[in-house]
């Protein structure tokens, strides 16, 4: 359910975004980007494809930057309250607290217990009864532990691709992140799979921050509270999900959203 | 319209028919062509593997249990003597069993021949091999993967990667005796060593205080022939390894990434786990080159004849109340003198009695049964690759 009428200052900003360019090497791909995703909130980022949102996605946690020359030029990208490019700021930190699905579900071919404590034994956890805890916890929030709690040493590849998806969820949140991004996880899915992720990440809203990228319309206006839509590196309109749809203040984004997109 | 020139009379009674073109007497040549092309391989393999079996399999196999000639296979290589008496009894024995019959014989003895290398059976090398493939294949798998992982996983591609890549391809390429050559000056005469007393051979003596640091070399030992082997093989498990690493998915990396994991732990716990099957078989296959090679040990660690086997030398003696844990380090330097020992190997002694001695059907003899255990025990190698290769990739699929 959208926030009906909460106004954004209210919560402080666990992601935001200040003027924000990226480019890789040679050409910008985003150009000034103003964003912020409220705690708790599920915020959607839209638009056509190559527009930049799944580069603005992974400048959450700096995933962009293995590649050579791919760096943000200018503005700061700001993580609950501090600049994540900071020299002080340890990328696995970031990494843990901001947890990331990816577009196509891919669970490591270990096992299902194994997949989920991954992220715990790189941290060094390796207690066995506090691994037991996190992977029962996570696997409770991605819904999987009812059916999946008498078979955890069964091999991840063997579930079906919504029940890989939802693993991949649990991996992410194994750890405890205040923010998860996800990168389109509903593109690979059949329609039931997809209704099942999306109740999800409105279930996952009250414990942690979503951003996800879609292109699916239909389903930002399911799932987030928050829809931001860009065209061509450009941040085009940022708003409550009900009023950017039902409303849309650019004429850019009217014609998108209507499809008479040229 | 659309124009027709050639438009073939259709048959009501098979609309089908197909016209005997160009193009359909071509494909069936090519076919021809390429069929008799492989079918040339296949029957020369099958000639060689059936012309070893023929002339090998009734030296080395027995017809009563347990079915082997054990004593071809545990034995080491010795003379053989051929007594022939007057009635035409052809006798074989070695140089031992030569005398007593020769006495026994008196006069009755019509001639004696000797044969080198020929009698006893083959354990000597079939022991070098193996120690001298352990020693290549360890030092191998350790630079071969470091490296592989560095290339594929850590160097940023540029000119220098470029041009390590295009030294490696360069590495296979070196013909097997410039190895020989190179091990020798490297590892022979060369490779440092700790010491108490150098040699003057030593190019560079470096004092330690407790000990001096000596580049004297390895001599003419295992170890040498080992590293010497190691670098032939390097390029096949750079090659096979960095391929094995490739073909896991990068999405593997990314996620391990995104949750915080350092490049180490991902290539530690999401890469080199699913690389690992790959990288054994192919060592396989290396195990099964570095066996093979001839050259490359000729200079480095292969001895033509040698009558004892590694560990049968005069050792370091240990105290009286020696048990094996009490004098770990005498026990250690025990182990290690057996690497710095030459040895026999089986190419090199299959050599030896092809082109170094006198033929006759004795030594001919000796030679197939050798080829043979050693076609043996490589196929047995590329089975075990095979092997290996299937159940883990059922079990690491993705």
């Amino acid at each position: 359910m959208p926030p009906s009428a909460s106004s954004p200052k209210q919560l402080p900003p666990v992601v935001e975004f200040r003027g924000v360019d990226f480019r890789y090497s040679t050409h910008t791909v985003l150009h000034n980007i103003h964003l912020s995703a409220e705690r708790n909130r599920v915020t959607a980022l839209i638009g056509p494809s190559g527009c930049g949102k799944s580069t603005l996605l992974r400048c959450v946690n700096r995933m962009n930057e293995r590649f050579v020359g791919a760096r943000v030029s200018q503005g700061q990208v700001f993580v609950k309250g501090k600049n994540i490019h900071d020299t002080d700021v340890d990328l696995t930190q970031l990494r843990k607290q901001v947890g990331m699905v990816f577009q196509k579900s891919n669970p490591f071919p270990k096992s299902i217990y194994d997949n989920v404590a991954y992220g715990l034994r790189i941290h060094g956890v390796t207690a066995k009864d506090i691994l037991d805890d996190a992977v029962e916890r996570a696997l409770r929030s991605a819904v999987l532990w009812q059916e999946l709690k008498d078979r955890l040493n069964q091999n991840a590849l063997r579930l079906s691709g919504g029940e890989q998806q939802r693993l991949c969820i649990a991996r992410a949140i194994a750890t405890n992140p205040d923010v998860l991004l996800m990168d389109e996880p509903c593109s690979a899915l059949d329609p039931i799979a997809t209704l099942q992720i999306e109740e999800l990440m409105q279930q996952l809203a009250r414990d942690y921050t979503v951003i996800f990228v879609t292109h699916n319309m239909q389903q930002a206006v399911r799932v987030s509270d928050y829809t931001a839509f860009l065209h061509l590196g450009k941040l085009i309109e940022f708003g409550d999900t009900e009023e950017l749809f039902s409303n849309p203040k650019q004429k850019l984004t009217e014609s998108y959203l209507r499809g008479t997109f040229s | 319209m659309i124009n027709t020139p050639i438009q073939p009379k259709i048959d009501p009674a098979n609309p089908f028919v197909g016209r005997h073109s160009r193009n359909q007497t071509l494909e069936s040549f090519v076919r021809w062509v390429l069929r008799c092309g492989t079918l040339v391989i296949v029957s020369v393999t099958a000639a060689i593997v059936l012309h070893i079996a023929v002339k090998g399999a009734p030296v080395a196999l027995s017809r009563e249990w347990p079915f082997v000639n054990v004593a071809f296979l545990t034995e080491l290589p010795s003379t053989l003597h051929v007594i022939q008496d007057n009635q035409g009894h052809i006798i074989e024995t070695d140089v031992n069993g030569a005398d007593a019959i020769k006495m026994e014989l008196g006069a009755n003895l019509r001639e004696e021949k000797t044969i080198s290398y020929s009698g006893g059976g083959i354990l000597g090398p079939i022991v070098g091999t193996a120690m001298l493939v352990i020693v290549s294949v360890g030092v191998a798998l350790f630079l071969g993967v470091a490296s592989a992982i560095y290339l594929s996983e850590y160097a940023s591609h540029g000119t220098f990667i470029e041009m390590v890549r295009l030294a490696i391809l360069n590495l296979a390429g070196v013909p097997s005796v410039v190895f020989g050559l190179f091990g020798l000056g490297a590892f022979v005469l060369t490779a440092p060593v700790f010491t108490n007393s150098p040699l003057d051979r030593a190019i560079f003596t470096l004092p330690l205080g407790f000990t001096t640091l000596s580049f004297q070399g390895w001599d003419t030992c295992v170890l040498s022939g080992g590293f010497t082997l190691a670098f032939v093989i390097l390029p096949v498990i750079i090659t096979a390894s960095e391929q094995c690493l490739q073909a896991v998915p990068l999405e593997f990396r990314e996620t391990s990434m995104a949750l915080g994991a350092t490049r180490w732990q991902t290539i530690w716990r999401a890469v080199l786990p699913f690389a690992t099957p790959g990288i054994l078989t192919s060592s396989i296959l290396g195990i099964a080159r570095a066996a093979g090679e001839t050259a490359p040990i000729m200079f480095t660690a292969a001895l033509a004849f040698k009558d004892k086997l590694p560990w049968q030398k005069d050792q370091i003696s240990l105290p009286a109340d020696a048990s094996l844990f009490a004098h770990w380090e005498q026990n250690i330097q025990r182990f290690l003198a057996i690497f710095t020992e030459s040895v026999q190997a089986l190419p090199y002694h299959i050599y030896t009695l092809a082109a170094r001695i006198p033929q006759n059907e004795y030594s001919e003899r000796a030679q197939y049964g050798s080829v043979f255990v050693f076609l043996i025990l490589v196929a047995s190698l590329a089975a075990t690759s095979i092997w290996m290769r299937r159940s883990l990739r059922a079990k690491y699929k993705w």
